[in-house]
């Protein structure tokens, strides 16, 4: 593959014991998103649910060996800060003409 | 039941700060106090890269994720002066109840699944000592995944542009 | 030269140019016309020279290659006693399927070579024929372009080496056929007329398609190398059935394009077209192509006794069913179209009875009187100011004398009276006939023969004979025809008195010239012998049989002194004397309105129903419900469409959820 881990010895922690962490996070990040009403919550908790992949990612390099999954994650991060930028100015823009970021206000495209 | 070790008490703290405050970033009414408390779950999670022998992720997840990102949210805070919350009731409470059941249960199904998926065996034994690493991790960019890091930068020069145009006042 | 190709592409030239320029010419005289009521003008002289120019200089130029191809081709046959293979030449590979291929090539042989020269022969003539006659009309530019692609489609149907190409020229000769019935566009009559052709030949082209594919399944190819296999009698196994079927699917094919009975009904209607597309289409060329159909699949014909006796009785049948309906026609092109069918019939019989080369040769004759006899209608109907009812007719010898006796010198001819051309050919068929033994197939033959002379000579005394009848300011004016329209008579009236001699048959001392250069061709069965001097018995009966009727119609239509009401009085005792079978024979036997009534009738029926019923119904009830049905989920879907993002979120979980928990379970 890409690359072998620097350095590494057998893993003290069983992985699935990240696994296990991993996907309670995302769960937890998938909750708030669902059921938050605060536009800028709801972006903090789909975050929280792209830091749980990047864990799960950095676990399944650890297990394999194989430097890809960091090389995943770092590229995640990068987009991440991309994404949370422009969207932040979505945000801006919005409450600007709505004077609300409450998201059940924001209900245009209805029938 | 593993071999008790610092590593491991050392994981069951980090993790007990993760889920902990995660927990307090989505119950928290207010939205500075779920920003700081996610900044906390980030810590967590960079002791766990460190765990996993990936201290560039690590320090990358505190600067650029904890550092960079979640300050621009409190920043826009600051600058829609959100500290209020609504606290009305929700109009359909089946979203309430619907969103809850199917979060947990994805995360129980994905755990499962995580869990029952086949393990790769093992580990490769160490070839290049841990120093190396930032090298070989520049090394990679720069050939496997030039394409991805050529495209990142031009990515990030689009969100900036973007940013700037979305959040300007109306020509007038 | 072996260049065939340039043969049928020279008039194909001729039809694009001649084509493009009358587009062009009439677009640039519609803009300059417009808003005026013009009516319709003969074109300036120098684009009628053009358009002649091009039209005659294209297919006379097509008639020297013909004849540089194929007269060193026919003196060399001529020196050996088994004749020449055929030259073939391969031009590109049409189709090609596996190691089978369909090969656009052209072939000359004894047959093609007779076709040829006749028809590209005849066809210059009827260019040349054509100048003077359509002078007036506007359409000049557009006739000649129709002529020319005509004459690329029987050259193609000629020339080709294969049935599929064939077929092409086949299906061009209709078409043509269809284009130039209905050149008088802006008459109901002559389009519909036009339709009725292409329709009754569409129905024999599904015969002949299908007899195309029998061959091929038969033989394994069809390119004319079949004609081998079949003189060998090499068949795949058990085909004899399939033999049967063959050939009658392509004889009903050459029904459709010869008019045979049933499918004749269109050419009397044809006569809508003008005068020399009559001549050329529907006399000397394309109807013959049914014949040359048989001529050139006899071998396979032989091989199925039982159909080509059908044959020939269908082509008995034919001709004396033709013929009695000629006998009552006033129109003169109508009285010479029923005697076209007639004489195809005779063309028929003879390749039933096994005389191949008699059938040849009797079209090879027919094509130059037959021509005659319609340009010199032709000719009558100018000089009579279009008049084509022979009522109106009479008294014209002495006015216009040199069509007077180019038409009596081809009705000799087709009345078999010897030394013309007719005779030899007609007694080649008759003769062939008994020799076969088929007696009642003779005696049909030989009484139409008599009927034949009858009615040909019935239209010479109407037109010609006797007092004026009709317009008398019409009579005074007419005047014979301009030297391009007098000349081809002149020239086709020759040959109508000398081509018989290329069949002088054994019995009188000839040496059947034309019947052993076609040999190679077409198959020889044997008919049987016959002393030479019951041949030459026969001979004198059939004379005496064409004889009796030329004086017979002569007597009753010839002298008729006296006023107009004389001659009608006599056409309705004519029908007085029959009765009602004369009043049948009149209404050409009600064939039209048979038709009619069982087959177009139904159809229509039928469509009615299929539309009102069945597409009205149930198609549009299909479209319209599926329709309403995607309204109405529409309608339903619309509810999900709540405006709430975390809704969408939701739904997004919940189908996450369901797939992972399929995958997992699978």
């Amino acid at each position: 593959m890409t690359g072998a881990l620097p350095g590494v010895a057998p893993m003290a922690v069983p992985p699935g014991a990240y696994l296990v962490v991993g996907t309670l996070l995302f769960a937890i990040g998938l909750a708030g998103t669902l059921l938050k009403r605060n536009a800028l919550s709801i972006f903090l908790s789909i975050e929280l649910m792209m830091n749980a992949v990047n864990l799960l990612f950095l676990t399944y390099a650890r297990m394999r060996g194989d430097m890809a999954g960091q090389m995943i994650v770092f590229f995640v991060i990068a987009i991440a800060a991309a994404e949370a930028s422009v969207g932040l100015a979505i945000f801006v823009a919005l409450f600007r003409v709505r004077r609300t970021v409450d998201v059940d206000e924001i209900a245009l495209l209805k029938w | 039941m593993p071999a008790l070790s610092g590593e491991l008490v050392v994981f069951t703290i980090a993790s007990i700060l993760a889920i902990g405050f995660a927990l307090a970033m989505v119950l928290q009414k207010t939205p500075v106090r779920s920003v700081l408390s996610l900044v906390v779950t980030f810590f967590g999670l960079a002791i766990f890269s460190i765990q996993l022998a990936a201290p560039f992720i690590a320090v990358l997840q505190v600067f650029v994720y904890a550092g960079a990102i979640l300050v621009l949210f409190l920043f826009v805070i600051m600058l829609l002066n959100l500290s209020q919350e609504a606290t009305e009731e929700d109009a359909r409470p089946i979203q309430r109840r619907l969103g809850f059941v199917a979060a947990l249960a994805l995360g129980g199904v994905l755990s499962g699944a995580a869990l029952r998926a086949p393990m790769p065996k093992g580990v490769a034994p160490a070839i290049t000592p841990l120093a190396d690493e930032i090298p070989m991790i520049g090394r990679l960019l720069f050939s496997d995944y030039l394409l991805a890091f050529e495209a990142l930068s031009f990515l990030l020069l689009v969100a900036a542009v973007g940013a700037l145009l979305l959040s300007k006042r109306r020509f007038e | 030269m072996n260049q065939f190709w340039l043969i049928p592409v020279l008039p194909l030239a001729g039809f694009v140019v001649n084509g493009l320029v009358a587009l062009l010419a009439a677009s640039g005289r519609a803009e300059a016309e417009r808003g005026q009521d013009q009516p319709k003008a003969r074109l300036p002289y120098g684009q009628r020279l053009f358009h002649g120019v091009v039209g005659v200089g294209s297919v006379g130029l097509a008639a020297v290659l013909s004849f540089a191809a194929l007269v060193p081709y026919v003196l060399e046959s001529l020196k050996s006693p088994e004749g020449l293979a055929p030259v073939v030449q391969h031009v590109y590979t049409w189709m090609a399927a596996g190691d089978y291929t369909v090969e656009v090539a052209f072939r000359l042989d004894a047959l093609s070579a007779l076709m040829l020269s006749f028809v590209t022969f005849v066809g210059t003539l009827i260019h040349v024929y054509s100048v003077g006659y359509m002078q007036d009309e506007e359409g000049y530019g557009r006739y000649f372009a129709y002529l020319n692609l005509f004459m690329f489609a029987m050259l193609t149907l000629v020339l080709a080496d294969n049935l599929p190409l064939l077929f092409v020229g086949w299906e061009g000769v209709g078409l043509c056929s269809y284009l130039l019935i209905g050149y008088y566009y802006d008459k109901d009559f002559a389009v519909a007329a036009g339709k009725k052709a292409f329709i009754a030949n569409r129905v024999g082209d599904l015969g002949m398609v299908l007899g195309i594919f029998g061959i091929f399944a038969l033989f394994g190819t069809a390119d004319f190398s079949f004609v081998e296999l079949a003189k060998r009698a090499a068949l795949a196994p058990g085909a004899h059935i399939s033999v049967y079927a063959v050939c009658l699917l392509l004889f009903l094919g050459a029904c459709g394009k010869s008019a045979q009975v049933p499918l004749y009904v269109w050419l009397p209607d044809a006569m809508a077209g003008p005068t020399p597309v009559s001549a050329l289409i529907h006399a000397a060329t394309m109807v013959t192509a049914g014949v040359y159909l048989v001529a050139r699949c006899s071998a396979v014909f032989v091989l199925a006794p039982d159909a080509l006796t059908l044959v020939a009785w269908i082509g008995a049948g034919t001709a004396i069913f033709a013929a009695s309906i000629g006998l009552a026609q006033n129109d003169i092109k109508k009285v010479l179209a029923y005697s076209t069918v007639s004489q195809l019939g005779y063309m028929f019989l003879a390749c039933g009875v096994g005389a191949f080369s008699a059938g040849m040769f009797h079209v090879f004759t027919h094509a130059f009187f037959k021509a005659c006899l319609f340009l010199g209608s032709g000719s009558v109907i100018m000089s009579m100011h279009h008049e084509q009812d022979m009522t109106k007719m009479g008294g014209l010898s002495s006015r216009i004398p040199q069509t007077f006796r180019t038409m009596l010198a081809a009705t000799l001819a087709i009345a078999g009276i010897f030394p013309l051309a007719g005779f030899f050919s007609k007694d080649a068929i008759l003769g062939a006939t008994a020799a076969s033994g088929h007696w009642a197939l003779y005696a049909v033959g030989l009484f139409t023969a008599g009927l034949t002379a009858f009615y040909m000579f019935r239209l010479v005394s109407m037109t010609f004979f006797g007092k004026a009848r009709g317009d008398a300011h019409a009579h005074e004016h007419a005047h014979e025809s301009p030297a391009t329209m007098t000349v081809p008579l002149w020239i086709l009236a020759a040959f109508s008195i000398v081509a018989g001699f290329l069949g002088v048959p054994a019995a009188l001392g000839g040496t059947d010239r034309i019947g052993r250069f076609l040999e190679a061709s077409v198959a020889h069965p044997e008919i049987g012998e016959m002393s030479h001097g019951v041949e030459i018995g026969l001979m004198l009966v059939s004379l005496g049989v064409a004889v009796t009727g030329l004086v017979w119609a002569w007597r009753w239509y010839g002298r008729a002194e006296g006023p107009p009401e004389a001659v009608s009085a006599q056409a309705s005792a004519f029908y007085a004397r029959t009765g009602a079978l004369g009043k049948l024979v009149a209404d050409k036997w009600n064939v039209d309105e048979g038709i009619e009534a069982l087959v177009l009738s139904p159809f229509r029926k039928i469509g009615t129903f299929l539309w009102r019923g069945f597409d009205s119904l149930v198609i549009d009830g299909i479209a319209n419900a599926s329709a309403f049905l995607v309204e109405l989920a529409g309608d339903l879907m619309r509810f999900f469409t709540t405006g709430h993002v975390r809704n969408y979120a939701l739904a997004f979980s919940l189908g996450a959820l369901v797939f992972i928990l399929y995958v997992w379970v699978r």
